[in-house]
């Protein structure tokens, strides 16, 4: 049994959780407080079949799939600019360099950065958050599920 | 006749509920309004503090501390201390100058 999708989020909460500084990594949970931060969490996201892999017969042939799970990372600080690019830098270093990442998405899949979004406000300090976008690419094998 | 929204209303409030406070050393009367504050990350929600105080226009201007001085004042009450990052007019019945500002503060390491 092999579940690939399962085994990149798994990996990817445990780098997530070597981000220097980072305090609280969680999974899918979307329910914070300061005291946690900085924190990052990780939700699964969407996943589609790659265009060109959907129309084919046997129904349990391997295809190409690209899954985007999102991954947060928040903080309250006074140099809140700084800090979340500090963040995010460090997370995309972990995650192209990562030789399990890599392995686990094959000679034909990929790993891109897709972008970021950021988002402000106001706390005690000033807050904010920045979204992490990748997109995973990895071949699934039903006969392997 | 108009009625005097300050003898009738806020000095009465401030009695009851206004506490001690210094704002860059003077000592005020404020009402503390931290309130419970949620902001977005995505899908998920963050919550946190909001630190707010409420104080009444003629006692500032009593103490002759003017609007150019809210700015980043240093405001102690009920044991902490908090810098005025921004402020909002409450204005009142009697015109703004008779009414209410409510600071908007940040933690003072922030």
């Amino acid at each position: 049994m092999a579940d690939i999708r399962e085994d990149i989020l798994a990996r990817l909460v445990a780098l997530v959780t070597t981000v220097p500084n980072m305090r609280t990594v969680r999974r899918n949970d979307t329910d914070y407080f300061s005291a946690l931060m900085p924190a990052a969490f990780v939700l699964d996201g969407d996943e589609d079949v790659v265009a060109g892999n959907d129309g084919s017969r046997p129904s349990n042939r391997p295809m190409l799939v690209e899954m985007a799970p999102e991954i947060h990372i928040i903080e309250q600080s006074d140099a809140i600019g700084s800090d979340l690019t500090t963040f995010r830098r460090e997370l995309m270093k972990l995650v192209f360099a990562d030789a399990t990442l890599n392995s686990l998405t094959g000679s034909n899949g990929a790993i891109q950065y897709l972008g970021c979004d950021s988002s402000f406000g106001w706390l005690e300090k000033q807050y904010g958050g920045v979204q992490v976008r990748f997109r995973f690419k990895y071949p699934l094998i039903p006969n392997d599920l | 006749m108009s009625l005097d929204y300050s003898a009738l209303l806020y000095d009465p409030v401030y009695a009851a509920i206004g506490v001690s406070a210094t704002m860059d050393g003077t000592a005020i009367t404020v009402i503390d309004d931290t309130r419970p504050k949620v902001l977005p990350a995505g899908t998920a929600d963050v919550r946190g503090t909001g630190p707010g105080a409420f104080a009444r226009i003629p006692e500032l201007e009593a103490n002759e501390i003017t609007r150019d001085d809210w700015q980043d004042a240093l405001l102690v009450f009920n044991g902490r201390s908090w810098l005025v990052r921004s402020y909002e007019m409450r204005g009142s019945p009697n015109g703004e100058d008779l009414g209410e500002v409510r600071f908007l503060l940040k933690a003072v390491d922030g």
